[in-house]
């Protein structure tokens, strides 16, 4: 019923935008779609008991937990605002003719197209489903990328659907194996994760461990762990901002949604003394390339997306770990990640509006004179990029706190590479903000220089976005925490 | 009615068709022959699954040889084919790491090392078990083979054809190893349908200038319908 529900809407949507003619109109059904499934969902949690059963859920291939319920929210919520924020952003993209008119359908009909896959992911029980609908996901977010008419978009899109897809498919073979181990240990082979936990201790561990090494193979490529990572940078930086914001704060979330479903499996067995160490090394290397690789970045937008790949890694060590406290702070951090970043990627993208003649996806930015122009873009950047690094009382160092904490009780070693690696990339992030905010040219330079009008449809999200985030890092609701809590009961971790 | 041993020998034989045909994907600089080889190894798929089900009397598995039949063999390979005379992309000679000498001798490593990893999971016996092991070992060389033609080649057509044929290893690895529930066999092959669609417009784009990109869209109408301008 309820996934019937977000299906319905979004046909609707995606017809009402075949017959809409202009930007806002089609803005304006993006919205409504953003709100009517924030409704359902908040419906969802007020009324029915997680998780949900199938019949409300339509289908047993289906089902809500409380895991599923809680990336749904968060991607609604970016969703919804990245849709109000698409509306000024994606009309300036038309101006400047970046956007050609008659792309416009296909941009919105993806965008709704896009929020109901994820959705549907999010609420599916049967693995190879979720597997169907990640895939989609990834199809469909490059086409939102290279919907911009250049060329080096469609280089970013392709490159970004061969490494996901080539990689995915060793997970499918995962997949396969899982399923395959489930027959013969039980009879009658299954895929639905329910089921699964059910019969995973008795799962022999070397099958298991075949399996989550491949699945973590496809879904690693998916959420820009090393070395699959080298897709991300580009698309993330090439994609219209708006876009670059849910791909980063919610489809790098379908990959370590993955990943946490599949090491529940395997900490049901004792596959888990493999899997802990592989989850371990790959995280800190992925924290390590790309602290080092934002050293040298002179481009806010990669900037920003390699500090996504940092925080992926964080996410990974958290997982490594696998104590219940470490999982509590790693789903915390997959919201904290979610809402810093989409507020970063927003403020960039206001400056990508101001400085657009020279801040191309390749060539280093020419920011210059930014508190004159754009004040409260850059107050943006600088407000969320110290949330992001984790300074207090962010709700990402909390989460960083706590996951460096639990990692010390593992690894002194490995908790002392992490906070360097950390440091580097902190260190890298205030470099750039100080040597490119602090620019300022002589006044006659930029006397033919325009000022960028930013809609109110563009400020709003960030500034409501960066307000979330401070008072995510202030107040902890005691709904929220046992939530979170219920969550890591039913990961049985 | 056929008899067992005649119908494994028979799928050995298509083993060997597969083998070769991704032996000449990989080494091929003919874009315009690697679309019919495809459509060959796709058949030979079909013969696979077909001869499975006389053995098996599986239902989905004569599902899987219909349904491969439909779309590799036949609608797949045409569209690739329409789009290719449309862009005139003739031969692929550009190569990313390895040339194709060097990636056919590395496939034959990887496939001796399948073999041996295999043997050590599954154990290797005669008769019905032996095939399995072989399918599963085929399976999975012709999925890596696919993958470095993904990520060898240049021409983002010859990557389609690598992913292409990469999917077509993970149905014989899913056939052999266990019997997946139909419905899933055939959201793959939605999914894949997508993809070639999208990737292969996009690979227009990619093979020529912008401004003949979207002139060329706008001639064949692979854009059409969005062009509402208001």
């Amino acid at each position: 019923m309820i996934l019937i529900a977000f299906a319905v809407a979004t046909l609707a949507a995606i017809a009402v935008i075949a017959f809409c003619h202009t930007n806002r109109q089609m803005n304006a059904v993006s919205i409504a779609q953003g709100f009517f499934f924030a409704a359902i969902s908040g419906a969802t949690i007020a009324e029915v008991p997680l998780p949900v059963s199938s019949f409300l859920v339509g289908s047993q291939y289906f089902f809500i937990d409380h895991l599923g319920m809680y990336e749904i929210l968060i991607t609604v919520v970016i969703f919804t605002f990245a849709a109000i924020y698409a509306g000024g952003y994606v009309e300036s993209l038309i101006a400047t003719g970046e956007l050609e008119r008659g792309s416009l359908k296909l941009f919105y009909g993806a965008w709704s197209l896009l929020l109901l896959v994820i959705v549907l992911a999010f609420s599916s029980d049967n693995l190879a489903l979720f597997w169907i609908f990640a895939e989609l996901t990834t199809i469909i977010s490059a086409m939102l990328i290279a919907v911009l008419s250049a060329k080096e978009n469609i280089d970013a899109a392709i490159k970004y659907i061969f490494i996901a897809s080539t990689a995915m498919l060793f997970s499918f073979v995962g997949f396969i194996f899982l399923f395959e181990t489930s027959r013969s240990v039980f009879g009658t082979g299954s895929l639905n994760w329910t089921v699964l936990m059910q019969q995973a201790p008795l799962f022999p561990p070397g099958m298991m461990i075949t399996a989550f090494t491949l699945v973590f193979i496809g879904f690693a490529a998916k959420s820009g762990i090393f070395p699959f990572h080298t897709w991300l940078p580009e698309a993330h930086a090439k994609a219209p901002s708006a876009v670059s914001a849910v791909l980063s704060g919610v489809l790098l979330n379908v990959g370590i949604y993955a990943i946490i479903r599949m090491a529940a499996l395997v900490h049901q067995t004792s596959a888990m003394a493999f899997a802990s160490p592989l989850l371990l090394i790959f995280g800190i290397l992925t924290v390590g390339i790309a602290a080092f690789s934002m050293l040298p970045q002179k481009n806010l937008k990669k900037l920003i997306a390699f500090s996504s790949i940092e925080n992926m890694g964080i996410m990974l060590i958290g997982l490594a770990i696998g104590t219940p406290i470490a999982i509590f702070w790693v789903i915390f951090h997959i919201m904290a990640h979610a809402f810093t970043k989409a507020s970063l990627f927003f403020s960039a993208g206001i400056l990508h509006r101001q400085y657009h003649g020279t801040f191309s996806g390749d060539a280093p930015d020419e920011i210059h004179d930014v508190f004159r122009f754009q004040p409260l873009a850059a107050w943006g950047i600088i407000i969320a990029g110290l949330a992001i690094i984790g300074m207090p009382p962010s709700p990402v160092f909390f989460s960083k706190l706590f996951i460096l904490f639990q990692l010390g009780t593992v690894s002194l070693w490995s908790l002392f590479t992490v906070m360097v690696l950390l440091f580097v990339a902190a260190g890298a992030f205030g470099y750039f903000v100080i040597a490119s905010f602090t620019k300022v040219s002589s006044p006659e330079s930029h006397a033919d220089a325009r000022q960028y009008r930013t809609p109110a449809g563009m400020i709003i999200p960030v500034v409501v976005l960066i307000a979330l985030v401070v008072i995510l890092g202030i107040f902890f609701p005691s709904g929220e925490t046992t939530f979170i809590s219920q969550i890591v009961t039913e990961l049985r971790f | 009615m056929i008899d067992t041993a005649t119908l494994e020998g028979f799928i050995r034989i298509l083993f060997v068709a597969v083998i070769i045909s991704a032996a000449y994907i990989i080494s091929t600089r003919n874009v315009l022959s690697l679309v019919s080889v495809y459509s060959l190894q796709s058949l030979t798929l079909a013969g696979i699954a077909f001869s499975l089900w006389l053995m098996e009397a599986n239902p989905v598995l004569l599902a899987i040889a219909a349904i491969t039949l439909a779309t590799k063999v036949l609608i797949i390979p045409y569209f690739i084919a329409t789009v290719q005379e449309r862009i005139r992309i003739k031969r692929d000679i550009e190569f990313h790491y390895v040339s194709p000498t060097t990636s056919l001798l590395l496939s034959m490593v990887l496939m001796l090392v399948i073999y041996f990893v295999f043997s050590r999971i599954i154990p290797a016996s005669s008769g019905k078990q032996g095939l399995l092991f072989f399918g599963a070992v085929i399976g999975i060389s012709l999925m890596l083979m696919g993958m470095m033609v993904t990520f060898s080649r240049k021409r983002a057509i010859t990557k389609v054809m690598g992913y292409l044929s990469m999917e077509n290893g993970v149905l014989v690895f899913g056939m052999f190893v266990t019997e997946l529930p139909f419905i899933i066999e055939f959201l793959i092959i939605i999914d894949l349908i997508i993809l070639v669609l999208l990737t292969t417009i996009l690979a227009v784009g990619i093979d020529s200038t912008l401004e003949e990109y979207h002139n060329r869209l706008h001639r064949f109408y692979l854009w059409g319908e969005t062009e509402d301008v208001s």
